[in-house]
């Protein structure tokens, strides 16, 4: 009897290995760490805060569908090193914030809070198309040091990669992704003063600026 | 024996491949020292995505600073000028180069690097039919495949050369390759692959080569 059960067992747990073998083989893992460059170009006369949450740096894409396999895709370190390193450079001055709205500095002008909407991706033999595209909608909020709400905007980023010899399926949509964040930063510096709120904040901003230059100048011409 | 049979056949027999260049030269090409030449892969379609493998093999093929072509490689550029030269922001026309080089920072940065000339690549290498079929088993007595594959390739590149410093087309010229491949399978696949796109490449630069320096081609 004790036989029996034994075996009985042993045949309960090599299912259960079999099983979590056949789960696991249909599983993909896609973690995408990125290094992204600072924008080229000039900064906004602005002293920024920006907010990177933890769920925005821990960032899963999680998808288990009946047309697919299940896919676990990992893009919050590489995001958060995007709009890191892009929002820190952007402004004439950033600060990243460690939380928010606790400890705001007093000198920060603005507040940037981005948030993952959405992130769609599709496989080459679902379009058709030998590429692998992906989609990321990212909600972005600005606040100022009071923390009211100042603007909302979306960017969309997209990215695609060509199907490759030897190339995994991750390999592929990880490479996607990060032209993706390449192209979100990009979205990010050129649109920034397309949106309306902040185009007038920094248009005041500007004036301000050189409201305060002019009576310098006019003091150094009279010296002189 | 066998091996070795089957290892010299796979090498000394390969798919064929055609590979036709078109070239206009508005102006002939004249790099000086210290000039510069980068080549770009558009990426601004839906449908296609220009290698960058391909490009990777055109600037590698074509850079010899020894002759006077110094060719910066396409990440390092991109990365150097981000974010003006991404799928979404690359300039399509010299119009928007030319507004481009209104942004100071953006100018120096390409001046620093002595940019003569930029070379855009637009196009794809696809994979226009396929037939056969090939069937592999594996047994107490051993493996094997028995079947035959066969695929074409078609490869189509367009290069644009835009004249940084004068801020004009310099030259057009346009790369189209075709190829079969073969995979006959008696026990052993032999993959007979016909390498389109590495012709396309290295037809492209042979003919950018004789662009860039056409002094040095006519003294050859």
């Amino acid at each position: 009897m004790a036989l029996m059960k034994k075996g009985l067992s042993a045949a309960v747990k090599a299912t259960l290995l079999v099983t979590a073998m056949l789960v696991t083989a249909c599983t993909h893992t896609v973690q995408v760490d990125g290094e992204y460059p600072q924008p080229v170009g000039d900064q906004y006369p602005l002293t920024v805060g920006f907010y990177l949450s933890d769920d925005f740096s821990r960032f899963t894409y999680h998808e288990d569908s009946e047309d697919r396999d299940e896919w676990n895709i990992s893009t919050g370190p590489a995001q958060r090193n995007l709009f890191a390193t892009v929002l820190g450079s952007m402004f004439t001055e950033a600060i990243p914030l460690t939380s928010y709205p606790q400890d705001l500095p007093e000198n920060v002008e603005l507040v940037i809070v981005p948030e993952v909407r959405e992130l769609q991706f599709t496989m080459p033999r679902e379009t058709r198309v030998n590429i692998f595209e992906v989609w990321i909608k990212y909600d972005m909020h600005a606040y100022d040091n009071q923390g009211a709400q100042v603007a909302n905007w979306v960017i969309t980023a997209y990215g695609k990669t060509p199907t490759a010899f030897l190339k995994s399926q991750e390999a592929a949509l990880a490479q996607a992704i990060d032209i993706a964040l390449r192209d979100a930063g990009a979205t990010l510096y050129t649109g920034f003063d397309r949106v309306p709120e902040l185009q007038a904040l920094v248009a005041s901003k500007q004036r301000a600026i050189s409201m305060q230059e002019q009576p310098a100048a006019e003091a150094g011409d009279t010296t002189d | 024996m066998v091996k070795a049979f089957v290892v010299i056949l796979a090498a000394a027999v390969s798919g064929c491949t055609t590979v036709v260049i078109d070239e206009y030269h508005r102006t002939p090409g004249e790099l000086a020292e210290g000039d510069s030449v980068v080549i770009l892969g558009r990426r601004h379609s839906s449908e296609y995505e220009t290698e960058p493998d391909l490009i990777d093999c055109v600037g590698r093929s074509l850079h010899n600073p020894d002759r006077g072509v110094r060719i910066i490689p396409e990440q390092h550029f991109v990365d150097a000028l981000y974010p003006w030269f991404e799928p979404r922001t690359a300039p399509l026309h010299l119009k928007s180069l030319d507004r481009l080089m209104q942004n100071e920072k953006v100018r120096e940065r390409l001046e620093a690097y002595g940019i003569k000339y930029i070379v855009w690549i637009d196009g794809s290498t696809e994979t226009t039919a396929s037939a056969g079929s090939i069937g592999c088993s594996i047994g107490t007595g051993g493996a094997g495949c028995f079947g035959f594959g066969t695929w074409d390739k078609e490869s189509d590149y367009e290069a644009a050369v835009w004249d940084f410093r004068d801020q004009e087309l310099s030259g057009k010229l346009a790369a189209d390759a075709k190829g079969t491949s073969y995979m006959p399978a008696i026990v052993v696949p032999i993959p007979l692959i016909a390498r389109v796109q590495k012709n396309a490449c290295k037809g492209m630069a042979a003919q950018l080569e004789q662009f860039l320096l056409p002094e040095q081609e006519t003294k050859s």
